[in-house]
């Protein structure tokens, strides 16, 4: 008989929705940082587990951060 | 009036003189708008993620201020002329906290009226034990 395989699923949760951040703010990079590995590409929500509003929120925070070149467009 | 937030990337290999007065020459353009300053934030010099203008570092500062919105587009029309300013980020912070205020409303009136609810529940539970 074939071992069956099996792993541990984690819960994944919303930071966002958690802690009651509302407005996310581009210059916040340690907050950024954690949704930006170094590729410097966002972690899709199937990663991260964010909610679709917060997702988006972060998404425009991150643009901007990119924009003020306080994170880059493309990493290493 | 709403408030907004001014983030502005200065060239950091300028002299210090060149960049306080430019500084200043903002800060002045402000109050000359009637806007009110409600926080200045000089991060100073940091390296930028990407080169700008064969420039690796910059200087950041971040200003919020209080003023009319006839005040943005002199403004902005400046620091575009301006060749220290490597990069500059108008933002109205009401218009990107609109959601938040409108959601802790929300809240607040929801808690208001589950205390409600438990309150008259609270009252109406004794007279029924009673009878």
């Amino acid at each position: 008989m074939a071992k069956k395989k099996y792993f541990v699923k984690r819960k994944k949760t919303c930071k966002f929705t958690a802690e009651g951040i509302e407005y996310i703010d581009y210059k916040d990079l340690d907050l950024l940082r954690q949704y930006v590995p170094v590729s410097g590409k966002i972690l899709p929500r199937r990663v991260s587990g964010t909610n679709p509003i917060y997702q988006r929120k972060l998404t425009r925070a991150v643009k901007r951060a990119r924009l003020m070149a306080l994170l880059p467009f493309l990493g290493d | 009036m709403p408030l907004y937030e001014l983030g502005v990337v200065i060239n950091a290999s300028i002299e210090e003189k060149e960049r306080d007065a430019f500084l200043a020459e903002i800060r002045e353009l402000l109050s000359a708008q009637g806007a009110t300053i409600v926080k200045e934030d000089v991060w100073g010099k940091r390296l930028l993620a990407y080169e700008i203008k064969h420039q690796r570092e910059g200087f950041y500062v971040f200003w919020q201020y209080d003023g009319p919105g006839s005040s943005v587009k002199p403004l902005e029309y400046r620091l575009r002329l301006s060749e220290q300013v490597l990069r500059y980020l108008h933002l109205n912070l009401d218009r990107e906290m609109q959601r938040a205020r409108k959601m802790e409303k929300k809240r607040a009136e929801q808690k208001a009226a589950k205390k409600a609810h438990k309150e008259r529940l609270a009252a109406a539970a004794p007279a029924a034990q009673g009878s």
